[in-house]
């Protein structure tokens, strides 16, 4: 039983541990970085294969060994999801990742309030539990700043203090200097997707994604070879922990990362002061880490999980959760999609970034007026591929449209004819929190290391996310045909499952009653256990992937314990 | 086929010619390759070749005689041939699902056997044959009551399930990498106007309203080499 003692141990190096663990090195303290998965490299990612990479998940957890459980409701038993987003290596989610990198509005942080201010209270579905964050844009912006230039994000701002520009996200709060790069290069299905926007009165620009589209910080520009969502970058373009952060990390000499470690527990002693982690090695062995600062920067699941596991006399119901609140409020975003074939052109959309290329904001968040809608929140929605992914496999799971099989020689025509000439809309839709939905404990499944696996009860179906699906498939519908397309359907909804971007179970908040963590993600009851990821995220804030604002919340987190913390240790931010 | 079809394909057609004398000069395996192309009409090239592939319905790895006949006709009704182009079977389907559930699949091999047994035992009792012996139209007609869930006598897997599994890995078949043992040469890709893995695509090739017919199809036993130059 290996010993070791650090200044800090951080529990999952991928987008939120990744920025902590270079930058609390940086300032001098001992890191130690345990991952249950392989550090692979840019060479590692030249197969373009997408069998191995979309259809069987190769970068993703292995849904056998470290299942995930899920149920639309408490009354029925759980079954493992047969496909899990999060990451299974260093870097986390940021080595497959579609890499849309957003700015939450300023709104999106109150949503609470501003629904109250602009709708009333009886606007907010009575079993939701919007609340505001206990941090405002104001507080991030400096973050979300330096997340765009120090990882490398290609966008084109739309509100450069305060100054409209069009071409960028017009509805985006202001932001005191212009992106790193430009813009990604628009495709055919974007020109089509622009130009059907702007008849139709609405905003479209290309989605700010941490791609380099130029060379950068001695990295090449993208390549646009197109496997990108579901892939690691073949020239090390996308902007992944990887490249970015893991490299600065090591450059201090006071970073160890230390790979195939499965932590499953977080100590503590009798005085609410957690000691350290427990973690199986490669080999099985069992070891134990002693330090100052435990950080857990894993998946959703996993931060609720080790709470809910390192449970002591102390804390019965787990650590950090004399709350009670400790897996509750799980969300995740609904992706609706409508499909558009044509006849006289190409989109040839296996080109390029394959995630929501081009979008529109003009439907997300509160960015319309909501009045008589009988739904709140919104949707952003863009055009790209099926499950944002490109390839051929990929297209075989569009459901064709009406009176088309999806067997036989009227699927072969369609697809022949059709794979290289479609496009997908996506509208990434926003989901309230609500106390019900949920991560806990699967008292009746376990992983190949025998710990309870983490279990989803959660029904994405609620009456105002249904409104607010039929509402943006109807706008998306409207788009199709506005880009000339003779054919224009919708998918399936999905009849249930937690969708993508799996936010909420360790809510941040203001009250230790009522959340898990302060703003910086410190335990209220343990100040030297922070959590840290979109676990933390008390609302979705909007249907923007999240990946940005859990790196802008990272950086200000390390910032808060290098400047604050380490003069003060143990006593909360 | 509009003209971009037409050149779309010649296009892959001419660059797979090159391609495959550069495997076999370099003696790469998994290419396998069908008759030269045959004149003009790069449509028929596939579908007509004389000499099928080595692969092409090719079993050995894991299923019985038996049960490779019937997933060979059952993956040809999925995605069957016409008269210019190749089905399931020549494209190799049979051959791709044999080899994985002697590999990665594994852990399916008894999803398989279950039903395949549960499919000829439904064929008999409503039909009077086994599915190889029932003429097409018959046997489209057992796979739409699997899809619909009408096909009795399903314990498990069920016949949805047993269904949605075949089509799922008959695609894989068609439009994984041949590396895998299915897409001979590179036949499911053409048929769909996939480049494969292309290190690079330029502005103009993003906007154009063509077909993509700049460079030969890439697969991965090309992708090293052709990165080393």
């Amino acid at each position: 039983m290996a010993l070791t003692k650090a200044d800090v141990v951080i529990v999952g190096v991928g987008a939120a541990g990744g920025i902590l663990a270079a930058e609390l090195a940086k300032s001098g303290m001992k890191v130690v970085g345990l991952e249950r998965g392989p550090r692979l490299k840019t060479a590692d990612f030249e197969p373009h294969d997408e069998l191995r990479y979309f259809q069987r998940q190769d970068l993703r957890p292995n849904i056998k060994r470290d299942p995930v459980t899920w149920r639309p409701n408490s009354s029925t038993r759980a079954h493992p999801l047969p496909v899990l987003n999060n990451g299974n290596q260093a870097g986390g989610g940021t080595v497959h990742y579609g890499t849309v990198s957003w700015r939450m509005h300023e709104d999106d942080f109150r949503a609470r309030s501003q629904t109250v201010a602009r709708y009333g209270a009886d606007a907010i579905p009575q079993d939701s539990s919007l609340v505001d964050w206990p941090v405002s844009y104001a507080d991030l912006e400096p973050f979300y700043d330096r997340a765009e230039y120090e990882l490398g994000v290609s966008g084109k701002a739309g509100n450069l203090q305060g100054k409209k520009i069009d071409g960028g996200n017009v509805f985006e709060t202001a932001r005191q200097r212009e992106y790193p790069l430009p813009p990604l290069l628009i495709d055919q299905s974007g020109l089509l997707f622009d130009d059907a926007a702007r008849k139709l009165g609405y905003h479209p620009f290309s989605s700010p994604r941490a791609i380099v589209s130029q060379p950068y910080n001695g990295r090449p520009g993208c390549t646009y070879c197109g496997f990108c969502q579901s892939f690691g970058c073949h020239v090390g373009a996308k902007s992944s922990i990887l490249v970015t952060k893991l490299p600065e990390a090591d450059a201090t000499g006071n970073f160890t990362l230390v790979t195939g470690a499965m932590c499953y527990a977080v100590n503590s002693d009798n005085t609410g002061k957690v000691t350290g982690v427990s973690y199986y090695g490669p080999g099985g062995a069992d070891n134990t880490i002693e330090a100052e600062i435990v950080i857990l920067t894993t998946f959703i699941y996993d931060n609720v999980r080790l709470l809910l596991l390192s449970k002591s006399d102390k804390h019965p119901n787990g650590l950090a959760n004399s709350s009670g609140e400790v897996g509750k409020h799980l969300m995740a975003h609904m992706m609706a999609n409508v499909f558009v074939t044509f006849d006289d052109r190409y989109l040839n959309n296996f080109m390029g970034p394959s995630a929501q290329k081009h979008t529109i904001d003009d439907f997300n968040a509160d960015n319309f007026d909501h009045s008589g809608m009988d739904f709140i929140r919104g949707a952003q929605i863009s055009i790209g591929t099926p499950n944002l992914e490109g390839g051929p496999i990929s297209a075989t799971t569009i459901m064709p449209p009406p009176g088309v099989p999806r067997w036989g020689a009227a699927y072969r025509d369609f697809l022949s004819k059709y794979y290289a000439r479609h496009g997908a809309m996506v509208a990434q839709t926003e989901n309230l929190p609500y106390a019900d939905q949920t991560i806990d404990l699967d008292p009746n499944v376990r992983d190949v290391w025998g710990l309870a696996t983490p279990r989803l009860t959660y029904d994405w179906r609620r009456p105002n996310e249904l409104k607010r699906v039929e509402f943006m498939q109807a706008k998306m519908e409207e788009i199709g045909r506005a880009m000339g397309s003779p054919q224009v359907w919708r998918a399936p909804v999905l009849p249930g499952p937690p969708g993508a971007h799996h936010e909420g179970g360790t809510r941040m908040g203001s009250d230790p009653k009522s959340s898990v963590v302060n703003r910086y993600g410190q335990a209220w009851d343990n100040p030297n256990l922070f959590v840290i990821g979109s676990s933390t995220f008390p609302t979705m804030g909007a249907g923007f992937n999240p990946t940005l604002t859990i790196q802008a919340l990272a950086y200000m987190s390390a910032d808060a314990i290098v400047n604050r913390y380490k003069k003060n240790p143990g006593a909360l931010l | 086929m509009t003209q971009q079809d037409d050149k779309r394909d010649r296009r892959h057609d001419e660059t797979r010619r090159a391609f495959l004398v550069g495997a076999a000069l370099g003696a790469a395996t998994g290419l396998v390759t069908d008759a030269p192309a045959q004149g003009h009409d790069a449509q028929t090239t596939t579908g007509t070749a004389p000499h099928a592939t080595a692969s092409a319905d090719s079993h050995g790895a894991f299923f019985n005689d038996g049960d490779a006949a019937t997933i060979a006709a059952f993956t040809e009704r999925l995605w069957p041939a016409a008269p210019d182009r190749p089905g399931a079977t020549q494209i190799g389907v049979p051959n791709y699902i044999d080899l994985a559930l002697a590999g990665a699949y594994a852990d399916q091999q008894d999803f398989y056997r279950r039903g395949l047994i549960q499919l000829d035992a439904y064929c008999v009792a409503a039909h009077g044959k086994p599915f190889t012996r029932l003429d097409a139209a018959a046997q489209d007609d057992v796979i739409r009551a699997l899809e619909q869930g009408k096909a009795t006598g399903f314990t498990w897997p069920t016949a949805p399930a047993f269904f949605n599994t075949v089509r799922t890995h008959t695609m894989e078949g068609l439009f994984a990498d041949p590396i895998y043992g299915g897409n001979v040469d590179f036949a499911g890709w053409r048929q769909v106007g996939f480049p494969g893995g292309q290190p690079v695509f330029t502005e103009q090739d993003m906007q154009s309203r063509d077909a993509f017919a700049r460079a030969p199809i890439v697969g991965l036993h090309a992708q090293a080499p052709a990165r080393r130059g």
